[in-house]
């Protein structure tokens, strides 16, 4: 049986792993490769890492890093920030990443989607949506929320679907860091038009609030500072979520 | 009792709450820990004793010490060396990582120990200044103030295995005894290694994180301050062919037994804890440091569990106590130990904070009444603990926010 | 010696650490000619299988594979490398494959319970004891990683090592002689996956 994902996320910036709260006021949260290390020795399930300097200074995410990442991980990364070009792709992919997350490009240049899908294979790409709620309504931005976009949230998502999205990286800009819960809400809303894999993001602070996700049909749960701000760790996840009633992997 | 510990599930045996880290429960309401001890039994110690007997065979004899043995003097660090002397006439280095919480008793127990078995004795106390601040990095993070105290006594014995050439390290009971990152029924020897130092040991934070955490250029940190906290290279170890086992994955781990034992032979003494009734713990759990009560009153604030359950749950499980027993015990718990006050002063915290930061890490699904405060008994050595009373207003609030 | 295929499809570097890990002694290759350095061979895979294909007649490495397997030599295939021991596969067309392992690669029937592609950890049941799983601990139930939208369905039976289940039971672990194929990544799968590697690389050939 498939089991449900629970994926620590970690944001780069330079050499250091950070955290803010709704995309501002970042702390220290450690060293990306040593981060990697514990979480392997933890069997995180997967690991997100996104490189919140790279889209606003104009370059990919750093691939020093992926390089050092990738000889600590024994389980799929994914990597994302600054990924503008198909050699973006393919070379983060040879640097050991198995799939990039692309948010910014996913709006202003769709088409790197579909080559991306055709180049390597819909498996490697995740699409990253961040949306903020703003009168009733979920706004997508991008450039790590500073962009606001006019585009239909639900019409990107159809679209990026069809160009061959493999997976989407849900993101909540109001709750992120906030530790009140995913925002529920944008999660159904996107989980109604793809069978792609969803992934909530933004907002975890407790194990209620993975348990919030899965039910609102979720696929796989991405947390950050409830690893970085919790007395919490991916094996005790895994205790609360079989207490749950919900699949996940054994080691 | 806080009204809302009783609304957690817990164990139909032996009362482990499901805030209780790496707890699941099976179809008849008993939990993995319970259904691991009772594979206890089973495991084949004839077979393990034999391996044992191998293991030293192949280390012994070969160095200027034949084993190291990190040691608190706690009951089981007590009871291993006893044992490793004992048994197999070894010559061991006896390592001590001192957390700075030494408690009076303890280190009387020490003494005689030591004297009485006749062995060399490293001592190690980390800078205190550096102790502080990762203190209170690590209770501002992850509500555990101990960061130093996990990664120190971890670390610091595979250095010196290094520094003095000793590739066989034991350690004492299994992880198997009290969670479900290890298991007895996966049948496996439990190695003291650094994945299980990053699993499960040092809260998920190295010291090349923590490093970053707390240096500063107005407030800066010499990087090799963090070096007892920093687990040794893997190649230097395997270069040392170093071998670092759990020795209660060898030989069934009874607390105890194992205190008779040493009360016996060592004239080894109990003591009280805080918030802790005397008479369930003879076997003397957790007497080595004097911010224990601390530890177990957070650990009440956050999971509405703490040090009597535990307790209770070994003697449940080792047919030493019936389930009913426990619950009046357990009624008990949560009381506020003096010794938080001791912890505010070195963390220049004022406890309306200290709560604040408790509460934003409750454990899913337990909500702590901070209305209800009893307080627990001062135990005799109080006043004996080292104090400070530190200003924490002249730095600002909450972690560093970065430019 | 190991040696890793580079036809110029899949995470090279991923399978690379994990050998290096555990410690042993590997080297990524593109050249057919290299082929008998080996004393075993892993083909990775990620992608199309037609592509793979190609890929691989074009480099010269059909025959020189065919021969190793032949001669009784270890071969693991990953994946899509798994994919490619079948005779043939209809993704995206009708394409032969290296016939190590009798059997066809099929598509998974999407739907809404079981969107495809597979992704995530499933578990392994396995069907009969095989060198490759000696260092897996048989009293722990372990999960692999899965990342795939056709599945291996094997001539015989007797070729299915393990099986996993995804709306309906699949080949996880196939093997025939001294071939033997992973359809999940063992490089991506913690310590089961690395264990596996170990056992491979340690097994001679036979069975």
């Amino acid at each position: 049986m498939l089991k449900r994902r629970v994926i620590p996320m970690l944001l780069l910036r330079g050499e250091r792993c950070v955290k803010g709260k709704k995309f501002t006021d970042f702390r220290d949260t450690g060293n990306p490769v040593m981060a990697t290390r514990v979480y392997n020795a933890q069997a995180a399930d997967e690991l997100i890492f996104l490189d919140i300097g790279a889209t606003n200074e104009a370059r990919p995410t750093s691939l020093d890093v992926v390089l050092k990442v990738s000889e600590e991980a024994f389980m799929p990364f994914t990597v994302g920030g600054g990924i503008k070009t198909t050699e973006d792709i393919r070379r983060a992919l040879v640097a050991g990443a198995d799939k990039v997350a692309i948010t910014t490009a996913a709006v202003e240049n769709p088409s790197l989607i579909a080559g991306a899908a055709e180049m390597f294979g819909t498996q490697c790409v995740v699409a990253g949506i961040d949306a903020r709620r703003e009168d009733g309504k979920h706004v997508v931005y991008t450039h790590s929320s500073k962009k606001r976009h006019d585009v239909d949230l639900l019409e990107l998502v159809r679209e990026l679907d069809k160009l061959g999205a493999g997976e989407f990286l849900v993101n909540s800009i109001d709750e992120d860091g906030m530790m009140q819960g995913y925002d529920i809400e944008l999660l159904k809303k996107v989980v109604a038009v793809t069978k792609k894999p969803v992934i909530a993001c933004g907002g975890a602070g407790n194990y209620g609030h993975l348990a919030a996700a899965f039910e609102a049909g979720a696929h796989a749960v991405a947390c950050a500072s409830l690893f970085h701000f919790g007395d919490n760790n991916p094996p005790r996840v895994r205790s609360f979520l079989k207490n749950a009633g919900y699949p996940v992997k054994d080691i | 009792m806080n009204p809302a510990t009783t609304d957690l599930k817990r164990c139909k045996r032996c009362h482990l709450p499901e805030t209780y880290e790496t707890i699941e429960f099976d179809g008849e309401g008993i939990c993995n820990i319970c259904r691991s001890t009772e594979h206890k039994k089973n495991v084949d110690w004839a077979e393990r004793k034999r391996l044992l007997d191998a293991l030293v065979a192949k280390y012994r004899d070969k160095g200027d010490y034949d084993c190291i043995v990190p040691f608190s003097g706690g009951k089981d660090s007590t009871f291993q060396l006893y044992y490793l002397m004992t048994e197999y006439k070894l010559k061991p280095l006896v390592v001590r990582f001192n957390h700075g919480f030494m408690r009076p008793t303890i280190q009387k127990n020490n003494e005689r120990t030591f004297k009485k078995l006749g062995v060399d004795v490293l001592e190690f106390t980390p800078n205190w200044k550096i102790v502080k601040r990762v203190m209170l990095e690590a209770f501002r993070r992850k509500t555990d103030f101990c960061w130093h105290c996990h990664s120190g006594i971890y670390t610091y014995p595979l250095r010196v295995a290094l520094k003095f050439d000793v590739p066989l390290i034991f350690w004492g009971e299994p992880l198997a005894e009290i969670s479900h990152y290890y298991d007895y029924l996966k049948d496996e020897i439990e190695y003291e290694d650094e994945t299980k130092f990053n699993m499960c040991r040092n809260l998920g934070i190295t010291a090349e994180d923590m490093y970053g955490m707390i240096h500063s250029e107005e407030d800066p940190v010499d990087r090799r301050d963090l070096v007892p906290y920093t687990y040794p290279p893997l190649k230097d170890l395997k270069k040392l062919a170093y071998c670092s086992v759990c020795l209660g994955s060898f030989i069934p781990w009874d607390y105890t037994t194992n205190t008779e034992f040493i009360k016996k032979e060592l004239g080894w003494e109990a003591d009280e804890l805080e918030g802790v009734p005397s008479e369930i713990n003879g076997h003397g759990e957790k007497i080595e440091c004097f911010m224990q009560g601390a530890r177990d009153y957070i650990k009440f604030l956050k999971r509405g569990y703490s040090r009597i359950t535990q307790i209770s749950a070994f003697h449940i499980r080792n047919d030493r106590m019936k389930p009913e027993e426990a619950l009046p015990f357990i009624a008990e718990e949560g009381k506020r130990p003096p010794s938080l006050d001791v912890l505010l002063g070195y963390l220049g915290l004022e406890e309306e904070e200290f709560n604040e930061i408790v509460k934003s890490t409750e454990v899913h699904p337990y909500h702590h009444d901070y209305s209800h405060v009893e307080h627990a008994n001062k135990t005799w050595d109080y006043a004996s603990f080292y104090r400070e009373k530190n200003d924490g207003k002249k730095r600002p609030p909450g972690l560093r926010v970065l430019k | 010696m190991i040696g890793i295929v580079d036809y110029g499809m899949g995470n090279l570097r991923s399978l690379r650490n994990a050998l290096d890990f555990v410690g042993l002694e590997v080297d990524v290759f593109a050249e057919a000619s290299r082929v008998q350095e080996f004393s075993h061979l892993i083909v990775p895979g990620v992608g199309a299988f037609g592509k793979a294909m190609e890929n691989l007649r074009t480099r010269g490495f059909v025959a020189p594979l065919r021969a190793h397997a032949a001669a009784g030599k270890p071969l693991m295939g990953i994946c899509l490398g798994m994919q490619l021991l079948a005779s043939r596969s209809v993704e995206f067309g009708d394409h032969e494959g290296l016939d190590l392992v009798p059997g066809r690669v099929v598509p998974f029937e999407a739907s809404t319970s079981f969107p495809v592609p597979h992704v995530g950890w499933n578990d392994l049941t396995i069907a009969k004891r095989h060198p490759l799983l000696a260092k897996v601990n048989a009293k722990r139930a372990v999960d692999y990683y899965y990342v795939h939208s056709f599945h291996f369905s094997a001539k015989d039976q007797k070729d299915v090592i393990a099986t996993s289940d995804y709306g309906r039971t699949f080949t996880a672990i196939v093997g025939r002689g001294s071939v033997v194929g992973t359809q999940f990544h063992p490089e991506k799968s913690q310590a089961g996956g690395l264990a596996l590697l170990e056992g491979f690389a340690e097994w001679d050939g036979t069975c």
